[in-house]
């Protein structure tokens, strides 16, 4: 359904993405792990064109991009496909819950206000904000936000969801909050590219967990493969180090 | 030598008759100063080359010179810049060189209150409009616009209120506004009347002064939404 190839992406001559290819299917769950620095964000952003790769191309069953001749027209036909959420929630701070959940819906999609209340009722019902609408962001704790963000995506009906860390930017006992939401939605056949650090639900909700290291992608495959048998050095080796952290922040919980 | 109510009211219609010539001046410098000032703006933001660096140096030299001075630079330098390119001012009034001059100066003074409130709208904000498939416009206007707005109404609040001020040295250049009108009174009666003539003056910039900070008290409330849900109420 929607298919990376080759793709790179350097910052001031220094190479972050070298090569990335990658196929996802309609319902996937993708996770992302890897160690910091080495380009998950990069990627995603790619995805979504918030960074212009150098070389690459993306293609959906109808539809192909090649990075180096992108028209602005391509660009948003590209967004409109894709949502993202967000580390920083970044929701639109001049506007209620359910206003940032319509606001697109009016503007990029021309549905009108009613029909974007009604969709945003149910996205914001889905997330359990039922009883936020009219909260502004200042007024919403950080779960509530990246909820309302998650809707926000939703509400779009986009082929794939990106989520950057989305519970990473959370105290930790708004991190459960946010997680079963995106457990939820995952469940309900959703596409979703996720980069995140929480392993144990990375192994849970994922159909394919996809290591990368330094730019590339070292290993991909089913959770069960790996987590429990890893043909890759590297892959064992940044799950080993990781395993002894996530210990202790289940203790914390 | 006291004051003469009596004389005052008599001068009062001299200068309700060029009240409208001035208003013109601060509609049009201001509207335009502001529309300049955007545009401005958009090219320091975007980091456009060579013309970026050239609206630094252009913001730099308005900042740091008064404003007689600038005037006086348009009005006799200005003809002569253009004819270089082919296009004759000679026949200009002294009120468009007036106008050009206030539309240059705020074009500038503008552009430094807007950027800053510009990028108050945290990148985040826009590239979340710019994920969802918003054009640029959109973004700007139904996004970043409307934030904009709140954080920078006060200092372009002040910056009407300086406007006003300012038209009072266009008489320098031969505008017959109302400080124009005061000169030729003061003149004709051989500067006996000095103190009546300035304070009818003083009097109706106050009044213009005022009703402009009401217009924009109003404004400044109608968009107080925006700074409760930003956290910026102060
Ligand atoms: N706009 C940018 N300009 C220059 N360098 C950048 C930019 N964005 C990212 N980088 C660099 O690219 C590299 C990869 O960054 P990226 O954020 O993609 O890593 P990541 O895998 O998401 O890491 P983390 O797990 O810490 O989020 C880093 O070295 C970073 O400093
Ligand atoms: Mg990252």
């Amino acid at each position: 359904m929607l298919a990376l190839k080759n793709i790179h992406k350097s910052f001031n001559d220094h190479e972050i993405l070298k090569g990335i290819d990658l196929k996802i299917n309609k319902g996937d769950v993708v996770t992302i792990i890897g160690p910091s620095g080495t380009g998950k964000t990069t990627l995603l952003r790619c995805v979504n064109y918030l960074e212009k790769p150098d070389e690459g191309e993306i293609a959906f069953s109808d539809f192909q991009l090649n990075y180096q001749s992108v028209k602005r027209k391509d660009i948003l036909r590209l967004r409109r496909r894709t949502a993202m959420v967000f580390q920083q929630y970044n929701l639109f701070k001049n506007k209620t819950a359910i206003e940032n959940v319509m606001e697109a819906q009016i503007v990029v999609q021309k549905k009108s206000k009613k029909a974007a209340y009604e969709k945003s009722l149910e996205e914001l019902n889905r997330v359990g904000l039922a009883d936020k609408l009219d909260a502004y962001p200042s007024q919403l704790s950080g779960g509530q936000q990246q909820r309302v963000s998650i809707a926000r995506a939703l509400a779009m009906e986009p082929e794939i969801i990106l989520f950057d860390e989305p519970t990473s930017a959370l105290d930790p006992e708004l991190v459960g909050e946010v997680l079963n939401v995106i457990d939820q939605i995952a469940r309900s056949g959703v596409t979703i590219l996720l980069v995140t650090h929480e392993m144990s639900f990375a192994q849970n909700i994922s159909t394919k967990i996809v290591f990368m290291d330094q730019g590339k992608i070292v290993e991909e495959g089913p959770p069960s493969q790996i987590f429990n048998h890893s043909r890759e050095k590297r892959t064992k080796e940044f799950l080993s180090h990781f395993n002894s952290n996530y210990t202790k922040i289940t203790t914390a919980k | 030598m006291k004051m003469d109510f009596g004389y005052m009211i008599k001068i009062l219609p001299g200068f309700i008759s060029v009240l409208p010539l001035t208003l013109v001046v601060i509609l049009c410098s201001g509207l335009f100063g502001f529309l300049l000032s955007v545009l401005v703006t958009g090219i320091r933001i975007k980091r456009v080359k060579i013309f970026s660096p050239l609206m630094e140096l252009y913001i730099s030299f308005t900042r740091s010179t008064p404003i007689l001075l600038q005037m006086l630079l348009v009005y006799y330098g200005l003809p002569v810049v253009l004819s270089l390119i082919g296009i004759n001012i000679n026949n200009w009034s002294g009120t468009l060189f007036a106008i050009a001059t206030l539309v240059l100066h705020n074009g500038a003074f503008l552009s430094e209150i807007l950027r800053p409130a510009y990028l108050a709208v945290d990148e985040g904000q826009k590239e979340a409009a710019d994920s969802l498939g918003f054009t640029s416009f959109q973004k700007l206007t139904r996004i970043v616009f409307p934030q904009v707005l709140p954080v920078a109404l006060p200092g372009l609040g002040n910056a009407l209120i300086y406007l006003i001020q300012d038209t009072s040295i266009l008489f320098i250049i031969g505008v017959v506004d109302i400080m124009g009108t005061a000169n030729n009174l003061i003149s004709n009666d051989f500067g006996s009347r000095q103190i009546d003539v300035f304070l009818t003056v003083a009097l109706i910039y106050w009044a213009i002064s005022y009703m402009a900070d009401k217009f924009i008290k109003y404004f400044e409330r109608k968009t107080a939404r925006y700074h409760l849900e930003n956290g910026l109420t102060r």
